[in-house]
């Protein structure tokens, strides 16, 4: 047991390890960044979901800066379009934490919380799903590709275009600050990193080359977390620094861990399991909104 | 126009609109003293108890005794849940600009048994007479209930406790009086209590009468890390956001350095 001196609680030490380690686990295996399983995780042990968004982007930045140190070693991150994410995500999330201030003087925080994530954890688990799928069905053919990449998108055709020599690409700046502003939001609102979205578009909209997608996204990743730890602690004061320790322990390690087991491994499975987890999680967030509350009346506008 | 004349009048009337006059201050005539003035939170910190000893002046012990412990009163919201397209979402705010964030009300037998309703808000012995409502209700909502609300979510959250008679050994929360008329009163406090400057208000009442009160301040504060770790996050907190970064690269360096090698 340990006591946490933000969140004015106690809570087993030996617990939140265990399912920091874990999540980190499941996340290097399968590939994500695993902060949209994270910070729902602390919610379910009884941290305020203020407390456990903003802490949770500590986790995501550490976890993100050990992705990076592999990714430059094999020159995987083009630092241009890094950059320009970046400027987005500081711009999303500065944002996101003023947001995130103002729903929680309304009391409405933990209501938006609960339904982003309902949205994003059954979209996401939907998509895994089907992913698992047409791997299953596929296996043999050579490829799988559930989406044909376009030639040409809005990308390519709105103004203020740049080259971007470590991608081979002459694009708009647009496209990439806006998808940082969007995830960066996200980010400060949800306590995600938003790889998983970053990810996709970059490789459909940007129509960025696979090797250095990756890399990249874990820059703007990067980036974005360490500004909202610093803007969370400075605006909302709800990063618990004894948590951020004991899920960066747990985290850190058990991502490494779970990479070098996936490494090696088919994870079709894996990942039919994760988005089913996915599913059912989202289901519980459906769950409390739909159900008549047993207690009508809640306490609000302050953290606790 | 009418019927908020009528309304405004009735909340005149009622106890409720005593409780918003600021109590009668307490007195020093009774010999108290509590068993710690100080209850330090560390890393360990699971809670604690607190302590508080007094002797009735009386001789023969004639009266009842009530402890009152009170944590700081700060501004609380009570919100009513409301459907909205088919989910359940957090409407009609009613705001409180005191509200007690720790409350424990002890004494020897019910409250209720010991001073009259009106006294009981006169002195504020009891959670619901603590809080003052600040902002105008909801049309159709009653006041009462969303007082019953707040005391009912603070007492679920352990942070409002009421405790009628001595403690046994399975409760260690109580009020136990002893000869000569000596008491001694525990009270529970558990770990999501705020950490604070806390008083201890004493009182005999004898026929529903005041006789005489006393009120002893307790500290609890956060010692060594916690307390360099909470100092830091309040008074430098970019500072301390960005020690907390730091923390993190240096976290994921040294996984990344680790693995690389094995």
């Amino acid at each position: 047991m340990i006591y946490l001196p933000i969140a004015e609680m106690t809570v087993n030490a030996l617990l939140v390890l265990l399912v920091s380690g874990g999540v980190g686990f499941v996340s290097g295996l399968v590939g994500v960044g695993g902060g949209f399983i994270m910070t729902p995780a602390l919610m379910f042990l009884g941290v305020p979901p203020p407390v456990a968004v903003a802490t949770g982007a500590s986790q995501i930045a550490a976890t993100s800066f050990s992705g990076i140190m592999t990714q430059t070693r094999r020159k995987s991150v083009d630092w241009r379009m890094g950059m320009l994410l970046s400027i987005g995500g500081i711009l999303g999330s500065a944002t996101g934490v003023w947001l995130f201030e103002r729903l929680l003087q309304l009391g409405q925080l933990d209501l938006i919380i609960s339904m982003l994530y309902l949205v994003l954890l059954a979209a996401l688990g939907t998509l895994m799903l089907f992913e698992s799928y047409a791997i299953w069905r596929g296996r043999g053919a050579k490829g799988v590709s559930v989406l044909r990449r376009p030639a040409r998108t809005i990308a390519h055709t709105l103004p203020f275009r740049i080259a971007f020599p470590r991608s081979g690409l002459y694009l708009s700046v647009i496209p990439p600050v806006a998808l940082g502003y969007g995830v960066g939001a996200l980010s400060a609102i949800m306590g995600i990193g938003g790889g998983f979205i970053l990810i996709p578009a970059m490789i459909y909209l940007l129509r960025m080359p696979t090797n250095v997608v990756v890399g990249t996204s874990l820059f703007q990743v990067l980036v974005v977390s360490s500004l909202v730890v610093i803007m969370q602690s400075a605006r909302t004061q709800t990063v618990d620094l004894v948590l951020a320790a004991l899920l960066m322990g747990g985290g850190v390690f058990g991502a490494q861990w779970g990479a070098r087991l996936g490494a090696g491994l088919r994870n079709e499975q894996i990942r039919a399991i994760l988005g089913a987890l996915l599913i059912a999680a989202s289901l519980k967030f459906l769950w409390d909104l739909v159900v008549p509350p047993a207690e009508p009346y809640v306490l609000g506008g302050g953290l606790w | 126009m009418i019927r908020g004349g009528i309304i405004a009048l009735a909340l005149l009337l009622s106890p409720e609109a005593r409780a918003q006059e600021t109590p009668p201050p307490v007195g020093s005539d009774l010999p108290a003293a509590v068993a710690e003035e100080q209850i330090a939170v560390s890393s360990d910190y699971r809670g604690s108890y607190m302590t508080i000893f007094g002797v009735n002046p009386d001789r023969r012990g004639r009266g009842d005794v009530v402890v009152v412990v009170r944590g700081p009163s700060h501004t609380a919201t009570v919100m009513r849940k409301r459907r909205v397209l088919g989910l359940w979402i957090n409407g009609d705010p009613v705001r409180f600009s005191e509200a007690p964030s720790f409350f424990a009300v002890l004494s020897n037998r019910p409250l209720r048994s010991i001073v009259s309703r009106e006294t009981m808000w006169r002195y504020r012995l009891d959670p619901a007479a603590s809080a003052r409502l600040a902002s105008t209700v909801p049309t159709g909502a009653d006041p009462s209930a969303y007082r019953a609300a707040l005391v009912r979510l603070r007492r679920q959250q352990g942070l409002y406790q009421e405790y009628a008679g001595r403690a046994s050994p399975d409760r260690r929360g109580g009020l136990t009086t002893y000869q000569g008329g000596l008491f001694r009163a525990v009270v529970r406090l558990p770990h999501n209590a705020p950490i604070a400057q806390y008083n201890a208000d004493a009182f005999v009442f004898r026929d529903g009468r005041l006789v005489s009160s006393q009120r002893i301040p307790i500290t609890i504060e956060r010692v060594g890390f916690e307390r360099d770790v909470h100092k830091l996050a309040t008074d430098a907190s970019w500072l301390y956001g960005i020690a907390t970064v730091l923390l993190a690269l240096l976290a994921g360096w040294v996984a990344a350095f680790l693995f690389r090698r094995t």
